[in-house]
């Protein structure tokens, strides 16, 4: 049984943490779309992706990415993800994502990269 | 994987070992560990050249892998300027350039690789060198073929992983459409699925159906007139690189879009939609194994379009035939629950919609308080079907039940329910009737027929008489005239009002009842009871009509004068 999917959402500053947990698959992935859209709506672009609690991503996980980073890039932001687990963190490199993505160790490690050296 | 168990693939060599001195074997164990060490092939090779090319010194010297066709290819090269690394390498040309030596690496006859020399800067290579030379080509020869078959499973368990991942998303999209019954979130899904699998920032999911709303899901994209697109796609049958289509309208589009791989959604011949995807981050391409893998994500999305609108379109049917069955369960409600039963009458009747809502009516209304009051019959056939005929003849029963006992007269009740029921429907509508006012105590009835089928009445004595008729159908002219009969019931006398579904009832071969086999029928009925009378006729036509499925109302109302 898939676990539910949760996303808990915390302000650090100008950082916006989103908490995922469960499965980030084809039918929770547009839950997740949904969230880091009014982020960006709101004009939040410096978001980190806390996977502490991920079990498990998708391709269609992964699209919501990369639907974004475009955009918060270009913004000056990013999307950084922290405390990716071992079997998430394989897909992530099977894909090629770990070419493109900030994978940090954990969360004070992703918003000290924000602050360290403000993106461009 | 251990080599300690291989067996030596040069024939001779544990001999040749044999001559070498201290000094060479200890550098041949040297060897031996740091290549079977590596794992790569590049990094051993490059090592065991550089290991060569000092003891001996040489400044040119190459090395070179046969491949699994036989050719060789360089892979070290070392001062040869002619010979770069990825050239082609055939050991059996000595002339070329600069070699002085070529030696087989591992066993002569299939050789894993070559290993090639300039002249030695000392001069000529000795036999102790040469021997050197093979045990420690012997030894690279198996630490090269260890690292190779390394390689092939590293990129064997690289291409079995992505199997496995290929596999997950299509379960994954397979899984989350089959729950999803909604056009846009298919789009949403699809497109998020496809642009996780292939890294793309940019990407479209199109779709369209006549009768639905298109549905567009764009990131990046923006095409105007995507369904413009629908003949080209239908032609195209399957995914293809932007490098692979014509030159034309179509690679223009998606040129302009950025797009750099398109993927139509068939369904059947049909185009329904396509998605288009732009530039896999990190420089990867599209390879043909993607096309394929691409093919089966669009079948899957394909069929969850196909029946997100076929639920859609159910979903109206279901609300349009709900709307029906409440109007026929409102309609049931007009006809009379139970019917009057004067002293000395016995009425009975019964009414067959064709579908759910009807257009056929009957009621019949007392003029008046006490038993012995007058009581109007009529019945109805509202022109056409469905609700327009519904609500055509809840109009006349509300008309009729407002106006009775407030109009004096059966002709200008009829003439009022007339301009009634023309103002009330469009010019093609109407509504043919026949009213019968009964006085129980002396049975003197009359009757304004308005183009309805005659009446029939059974004689106590066994004749059967056509109530004679004229008048138009109520609504088409507001200033019709209406003439009213009299007619006289006497005990054993039975009337009988019925719509012309009884008389047009067909059998499987298209053959009327018609008037006369109901006329038969009623005369063979008519000993009996109202209610056997119209239960009777109800079995002959169904015996008539048998399982023929019957397009028109069937209605009957029978009047009896008990004997």
């Amino acid at each position: 049984m898939p676990e539910p999917f949760v996303i808990t959402r915390a302000v650090h500053g100008e950082i916006v943490v989103l908490a995922l947990a469960g499965f980030l698959d084809a039918h929770t992935a547009p839950r997740f779309e949904t969230a880091v859209q009014s982020e960006i709506d709101a004009g939040h672009h410096r978001l980190v992706v806390d996977a502490t609690a991920l079990s498990y991503i998708s391709s269609a996980g992964l699209g919501v990415f990369m639907g974004f980073i475009e955009e918060v890039r270009e913004a000056g932001g990013d999307i950084k993800i922290a405390a990716l687990a071992p079997k998430v963190r394989e897909v992530f490199n099977l894909l090629g994502f770990d070419a493109i993505f900030d994978l940090v160790d954990d969360v004070p490690a992703a918003v000290e990269r924000f602050t360290a050296t403000p993106s461009a | 994987m251990s080599h300690d168990d291989d067996a030596p693939r040069s024939p001779g060599r544990g001999q040749a070992w044999k001559s070498l001195d201290q000094g060479s074997l200890e550098a041949l164990l040297e060897s031996a560990r740091l290549l079977h060490g590596s794992l790569e092939p590049d990094e051993l090779l490059r090592s065991l050249l550089r290991s060569v090319m000092g003891r001996l010194v040489v400044s040119r010297g190459l090395l070179a892998l046969v491949d699994e066709d036989g050719s060789a290819t360089v892979a070290v090269s070392r001062g040869f300027k002619n010979l770069a690394e990825g050239a082609v390498f055939d050991p059996s040309a000595r002339t070329q350039a600069g070699i002085d030596r070529i030696l087989p690496m591992g066993d002569p006859e299939r050789p894993t690789g070559y290993l090639a020399l300039g002249k030695p800067l000392t001069g000529v290579l000795g036999a102790r060198e040469t021997e050197f030379l093979e045990a420690l080509l012997g030894i690279a020869a198996s630490a090269v073929d260890n690292a190779r078959s390394h390689t092939r499973a590293r990129e064997l368990n690289r291409q079995l992983d992505r199997r496995v991942q290929q596999l997950r998303t299509l379960l994954d999209l397979v899984r989350s459409l089959t729950s999803t019954l909604e056009p846009q979130a298919v789009a949403q899904i699809f497109g998020l699925t496809l642009a996780g699998q292939w890294l793309v920032r940019r990407s479209a999911v199109h779709a369209w159906r006549d009768g639905h709303p298109p549905v567009a899901r764009q990131v990046g994209m923006h095409f105007v007139d995507a369904r413009g697109l629908e003949a080209t796609l239908a032609e195209l049958g399957g995914p293809a690189r932007l490098e692979d289509l014509p030159e034309g309208d179509l690679r223009r589009t998606l040129e302009a879009q950025g797009a750099r791989l398109l993927v139509p959604l068939l369904s059947g011949e049909r185009a329904l939609g396509f998605a288009a995807l732009g530039e896999p981050a990190g420089g990867r391409t599209f390879d043909d194994d993607d096309l394929i893998f691409c093919a089966g994500l669009a079948a899957q999305a394909a069929v969850a379009f196909d029946n997100a609108w076929y639920f859609a379109e159910a979903v109206r049917r279901e609300t349009l035939e709900r709307d029906l069955r409440l109007a026929g369960d409102i309609q049931a409600r007009l006809f009379p629950d139970t019917l009057p039963r004067p002293p000395g009458w016995r009425l009975a009747a019964r009414n067959r919609p064709a579908s759910a809502v009807g257009g056929d009516y009957y009621d019949v209304l007392s003029v008046g308080d006490d038993e012995a009051a007058p009581f109007l019959l009529c019945i109805a056939d509202v022109s056409g079907k469905g609700m327009a005929a519904a609500l055509l003849m809840s109009n006349l029963q509300a008309a009729l039940r407002a106006l009775l006992g407030t109009v004096e007269g059966l002709v200008p009740l009829v003439s009022r329910i007339n301009r009634l029921i023309h103002r009330a429907s469009p010019g093609n509508k109407f509504i043919t009737a026949l009213f019968v006012l009964v006085d129980p105590g002396s049975g003197r009835c009359s009757y304004v027929n308005a183009g309805h089928n005659d009446g029939l009445v059974a004689r106590a004595g066994g004749g059967l008489e056509t109530l004679p008729s004229g008048g138009m159908p109520l609504g088409l002219f507001a200033g019709a005239a209406y003439s009213e009969t009299e007619l006289a019931l006497s005990p054993g006398d039975l009337l009988l009002l019925y719509t012309d579904g009884v008389n047009e009832a067909e059998n499987p071969e298209g053959e009327e009842l018609g008037e006369d086999r109901l006329r038969q029928a009623l005369v063979g009925l008519a000993q009996g009871t109202p209610p056997e009378v119209v239960a009777g006729l109800f079995a002959e036509v169904d015996a008539f009509a048998r399982d023929a499925p019957q397009h028109d109302d069937i209605t009957l109302l029978a009047l009896g004068r008990e004997a």
